[in-house]
């Protein structure tokens, strides 16, 4: 027995505020479902299974899916909840892919939320190691491991703060034509970058994602049934999950990733040789806007710490060379376990042509999303427009 | 950075603090811990390429085998990465929000391992890679089995 | 070989050891608009208030703002008189942290009329060993009241 096709069929999500005192987590969560629901023409009753997901210390609560799962109108569908960090996300929509594609379910919600107004020190706690013990008494955090990670990076590329900024300056020029992302600052310039508090160097407060309060939810159908549900259903191609050591792997090799790993093992299965040509869209999982130029290099579309020069030549943007998380990217909008569920709705709207203002012009056959947590763990997406 | 918070209406939110308790067993790192206790760091050694992990591994996450043979790894190291906080974290032992003084270090010890530590030197522009540093114990009186029983690395 | 590496590990010990770790918390959480009416309603009017749904015509206490039977959206609200059938209850006697009453306290399941749900509270008013299933309960509220569900003291024998 082979695995069916599968597609995604409906995507929604909430306009990601930082703070939302007019809803509590569930109905946050009934939201983006209403919304994905609506996109795709289905209801709660076409709804087979349904996998839920939050980074669940961030928002204090032990098992919120007997509350979420009454409040989205789920009770008594097959479905499980479950949390990763980071890339919470990810597994959410690795998983509702495996269940389409077993074959035993023919409409798949998948939905993650984050409601991060109501975190209270989480990240005091084990930032995301492998040992608690030992990490725990360290203050570390991700604007801590980002510091590591570009240090480390502009030590070896010898770029400069300038290019840094350059990056947070094109999130913002995307974020500002994406309805749906948090963060959009009018006027924002290398120059009120490079000069911004800083946190931890090289990194400074802009470079850091904000804390948001969103959800976003997919359905998935398999083969037969998603042509019959829509005319425009975004193939999934493929998808890898792998991570490594954690806080501990971090003191041994500050740029510890395994997105060019996944990324390499989803090329060699799928044929992708030439990913400048054959992905036509990347929405990538970027804590710190630092990040971005280590991870461009390892999708494959930069020589090892050359990215920073891609920058300068102004070829990173919506209508440009690379078009590199058109939507604002996780530097606008970051509900840390819905994340990754924003940017694989994000790439499905970017193939289907529906992304609107942010649109990447032409056809968009791939597109790539990727989910990242704790310490360099990554789960990739490819998704494709017809099969 | 650290705002004073405004009274919350409870019918819009509300606060529940809470303290819990954990008690984690250290199980194969007990003897690190007994270790840092008499001023001593000891690493776990892989019996297929000799890395070295601190703290230690029952197991080596690349090759797969238990690892048994215990190294110890010296009182210096070089400084690999450097960085310091200017944002105020939770200190783990109290649950207060603090501004932290002292850069973190990731250090290569002596026998190899790679660990994060304090540093003296609080200005990190004294702070260049591969400097030598050497490390400062707490009294053996007041060492807890933990990482900061190295009170920091200072320069040589 | 450095002089570090002759140095035997045998003398120290490998007796185990747990470590106790604090953990500091101090979460918000939001109310959200629906239960923001629900509560302004017992803290202002002593009133406790259900919401209904359009579709499936059934009555949820303490609202939402979704339907868990069919997932519609609710905004018809329904006020109730707050006295209600106690269906279910236990006596919790042992005591461990972060409890609503020093123990022995009382708390049920009572279905307020009007409802089709029942609702979790303190029950009071009645001697622990002399509860009811079955029995008509109404609510007590306390005299100063903040918004909070524990603005209703507990629930006891109408």
């Amino acid at each position: 027995m082979t695995a069916e096709r599968i597609a995604i069929v409906g995507v929604g999500q909430t306009v990601h505020k930082s703070k939302r005192t007019d809803v509590n987590t569930a109905e946050l969560c009934a939201e983006a479902v209403e919304a994905a629901l609506a996109d795709a023409k289905l209801t709660m009753k076409d709804i087979d299974c349904v996998i839920l997901g939050s980074f669940e210390p961030a928002d204090g609560y032990s098992g919120p899916d007997k509350w979420i799962v009454p409040e989205i109108g789920a009770v008594g569908k097959a479905g499980f909840e479950m949390q990763n960090v980071g890339t919470t996300g990810g597994v959410v929509c690795a998983t509702g892919f495996n269940m389409a594609a077993s074959g035993l379910f023919q409409n798949v919600l998948c939905v993650a939320w984050q409601k991060m107004d109501e975190a209270a020190g989480a990240f005091g706690r084990g930032g995301g190691g492998a040992n608690e013990y030992w990490t725990g008494q360290f203050p570390m955090s991700p604007i801590t491991n980002f510091a590591r990670r570009t240090y480390d990076y502009m030590t070896r590329s010898k770029c400069t703060e300038e290019h840094l900024a350059m990056v947070r300056v094109k999130q913002n020029q995307c974020a500002l034509r994406n309805k749906h992302a948090q963060l959009k600052l009018p006027d924002l310039t290398v120059e009120k970058v490079m000069n911004d508090t800083l946190l931890a160097w090289p990194i400074r407060r802009l470079h850091m994602c904000p804390t948001t309060a969103g959800s976003a939810a997919i359905i998935i159908c398999p083969e037969k049934r998603a042509k019959k549900v829509t005319n425009k259903p975004v193939w999934v191609e493929d998808w890898f999950t792998c991570h490594q050591g954690g806080a501990l792997t971090m003191a041994e090799d500050p740029q510890a990733s395994t997105l060019g790993y996944a990324c390499r093992k989803i090329y060699k299965r799928c044929g992708i040789t030439d990913p400048k040509k054959q992905i036509n869209a990347w929405e990538v999982y970027e804590p710190a806007s630092t990040a971005e130029l280590r991870w461009i290099e390892e999708v494959g579309l930069a020589e090892d710490y050359k990215a920073w020069k891609l920058f300068e030549e102004g070829k990173v943007g919506i209508e440009k060379e690379i078009p590199f998380n058109p939507s604002g990217g996780v530097t606008a909008t970051n509900p840390i376990g819905c994340t990754p569920v924003v940017r694989v709705v994000e790439a499905s709207l970017q193939v289907r042509g529906d992304a609107e203002e942010h649109q990447v012009p032409g056809t968009i056959n791939r597109a790539l999303a990727t989910a990242y947590g704790g310490q360099g763990e990554n789960v990739v997406f490819l998704l494709k427009k017809t099969l | 950075m650290l705002k004073k918070e405004e009274p919350l209406d409870p019918v819009v939110a509300f606060r529940y603090p809470r303290v819990i308790t954990y008690k984690h067993s250290l199980g194969y790192q007990s003897k690190f811990a007994h270790a840092l206790k008499m001023g001593r760091i000891i690493a776990t050694k892989c019996p297929i390429d000799g890395r070295c992990t601190v703290p230690p591994r029952i197991v080596c996450p690349m090759h797969h085998v238990r690892q048994t043979e215990w190294v110890d790894q010296g009182q210096r190291g070089k400084l690999i990465t450097a960085f310091k906080i200017n944002f105020p974290m939770f200190d783990s032992r109290t649950g207060e929000l603090k501004f932290w003084q002292n850069p973190i270090v990731a250090i290569e010890l002596e026998g190899g391992a790679r660990m994060d530590g304090w540093c003296a030197e609080t200005d990190t522009s004294k702070l260049k890679e591969g400097m030598l540093l050497e490390a400062v114990w707490r009294p053996p009186e007041e060492r807890q089995g933990r990482a900061d029983d190295i009170l920091y690395w200072k320069p040589v | 070989m450095t002089q570090h590496d002759k140095k035997s590990v045998a003398d120290i010990p490998e007796d185990p050891i747990v470590v106790e770790v604090l953990a500091h918390s101090n979460f918000l959480v939001t109310v959200g608009n629906t239960g923001n009416k629900f509560l302004t309603e017992i803290r202002d009017n002593k009133t406790i208030m259900g919401i209904k749904c359009p579709a499936c015509k059934k009555v949820y206490v303490p609202p939402r703002s979704h339907c868990p039977t069919c997932f519609t959206r609710m905004t018809e609200w329904v006020k109730l008189s707050g006295k209600g059938t106690l269906e279910t209850y236990t006596v919790v006697r042992y005591q461990e942290a972060y409890m609503p009453k020093e123990p022995p306290y009382a708390y049920g399941v009572i279905k307020l009329d009007g409802a089709d749900t029942g609702i979790v509270h303190l029950l009071g008013g009645v001697d622990l060993d002399k509860i009811k299933v079955g029995v008509k309960m109404e609510p007590v509220f306390k005299e100063q009241r903040e918004g909070s569900i524990l603005d209703i003291e507990y629930f006891k024998p109408a």
